[in-house]
């Protein structure tokens, strides 16, 4: 097992709550883009406990909603959460309040590359692994990371 | 012999080509015709990150007003990529009046001007969502019934000890998919007992293999293959089986660098569900491209009690 294995470490540089940025309009941006609605979370955590991928996370799914409330948009739109998320839809179903995580991060990766940085490109492909990878991981994986 | 319109995807026109080909063979075996769509396009893979994103659902919604249009209201798929987009982006249309208008506004608008030539008396129709979409596992369980795949086994995989793998995107979301019970699916376990195999119980057979991480974040993808290869040879399992060719390529191929990172680690086989349906049905080893797997798939051939069936016709 690698060092890598268990709960990411806590990331909380301290951030400064103040009504501009809580009401910036970043969660309203979200809600508009996912289609779902940030305040229905109420913190039950179960979207990253059944998260195959949280080990691999720096901010925990759970974690992302609540920075996503708090209009936290920096944090949220470089942290790499966004490009781990496997978009195995595993949090959508288990939601109890019903929201559609998965579309919520997808709506988070699209306002990521909105600002025009593709996170992971052509050139980045290893290229034993771009002969063999069959080309719904090649075409997903730029649908999803690139812009 | 019944065709039916299948639409096989990129990655089963190539590089999973022995998915597509023991599909094929099963299929006539059981009295219908998998049709290849004339013309096709890749669907996208995945569907668009949100509705804003409208251009991405035009390449699926074009292939499937191509069925509506020639007459037929049922699309076969078997990659699970491409069920999830062409099955999502139909719901889509189905039940959202902006998407449908807006798609359908593209769709009008890149009509090639053959069309118009060649049939400018027919007036345009707006894709409304008519194609059912269908997985050819979902096919075998309610179209022809499993136990019409039990009548005709020539080779009954008595003994084998099969884990199944649903993966992600076959089952969820569920409210759009609807193929199963997205926890606790039972699909392929009756698909396996149908082939007179015992399916094994084991904890990871729905949670993620990564994905298309595997090309971004290999490593992440090599940890979670681990988990699930594990413990499904823990359960007893003598091999795994899948539908979905990225699937195949994670818990296969990468069992490589599995095998290099993890030192207690012992290879399992890994079969597309076709290949064991295929040679359940007596379609000859040498025709489900076994070559293409990294590991060596005959310890489980040999369990096979030819025996008992009628073997290779």
């Amino acid at each position: 097992m690698s060092e890598n294995m268990g709960l990411a470490p806590p990331k909380s540089p301290p951030i400064r709550l103040t009504r501009e940025v809580v009401n910036s309009g970043f969660k309203q941006r979200v809600n508009e883009l996912s289609g779902q609605h940030m305040d229905a979370c109420y913190q039950c955590g179960n979207c990253s406990s059944g998260c195959p991928l949280a080990q691999e996370m720096d901010i925990l799914p759970n974690g992302i909603i609540r920075l996503v409330q708090l209009g936290q948009r920096d944090e949220v739109i470089n942290s790499e959460t966004l490009w781990i998320c496997a978009s195995c839809f595993q949090c959508t179903v288990r939601c109890p309040k019903g929201i559609d995580i998965q579309a919520v991060m997808d709506a988070l990766r699209q306002m990521a590359l909105d600002e025009g940085v593709d996170h992971f490109g052509p050139d980045q492909i290893d290229p034993e692994q771009a002969a063999l990878v069959p080309q719904p991981g090649l075409v997903g994986v730029y649908r999803k990371l690139s812009t | 012999m019944a065709k039916i319109a299948y639409y096989p995807g990129c990655a089963l026109n190539e590089r999973s080509s022995h998915l597509d080909r023991s599909a094929r063979d099963a299929t006539v075996r059981l009295g219908f015709e998998l049709d290849e769509l004339d013309t096709w396009t890749c669907c996208g893979a995945v569907p668009p990150v949100s509705k804003e994103r409208v251009m991405n659902l035009i390449a699926p919604s074009r292939i499937l007003k191509n069925v509506r249009d020639s007459g037929r209201d049922i699309l076969i798929t078997i990659c699970d990529f491409c069920y999830n987009t062409l099955k999502r982006t139909n719901f889509s249309i189905k039940t959202d009046d902006i998407t449908r208008k807006r798609v359908n506004a593209f769709l009008a608008d890149d009509t090639p001007e053959r069309e118009y030539l060649e049939k400018d008396d027919t007036l345009w129709e707006d894709y409304a969502g008519e194609v059912r979409v269908i997985h050819l596992m979902e096919y075998l369980r309610d179209e022809l019934g499993y136990e019409k795949i039990t009548e005709n086994l020539k080779r009954p995989l008595k003994g084998l000890k099969i884990a199944p793998y649903y993966g992600c995107v076959m089952l969820r979301p569920q409210n759009e998919i609807q193929l199963d019970d997205p926890e606790n699916p039972s699909i392929i376990e009756d698909f396996i007992t149908a082939l007179d195999a015992q399916p094994v119980k084991y904890p990871y057979r729905t949670e993620c293999c990564g994905s298309y991480l595997s090309v971004s974040s290999p490593d992440a993808s090599t940890r979670l293959c681990y988990r699930i290869l594990t413990s499904a040879r823990n359960s007893g399992a003598d091999a795994i089986v899948v539908s979905c060719p990225l699937c195949f390529y994670n818990l296969d191929s990468r069992q490589k660098a599995i095998t290099e990172a993890y030192s207690d680690f012992k290879p399992l086989p890994i079969f597309y569900f076709t290949q064991l349906l295929s040679v359940a049905l007596g379609v000859e080893y040498g025709r489900q491209g076994f070559e293409k797997h990294y590991v060596d798939v005959t310890p489980v051939l040999d369990k096979i009690d030819i025996s008992t069936g009628k073997g290779d016709e």
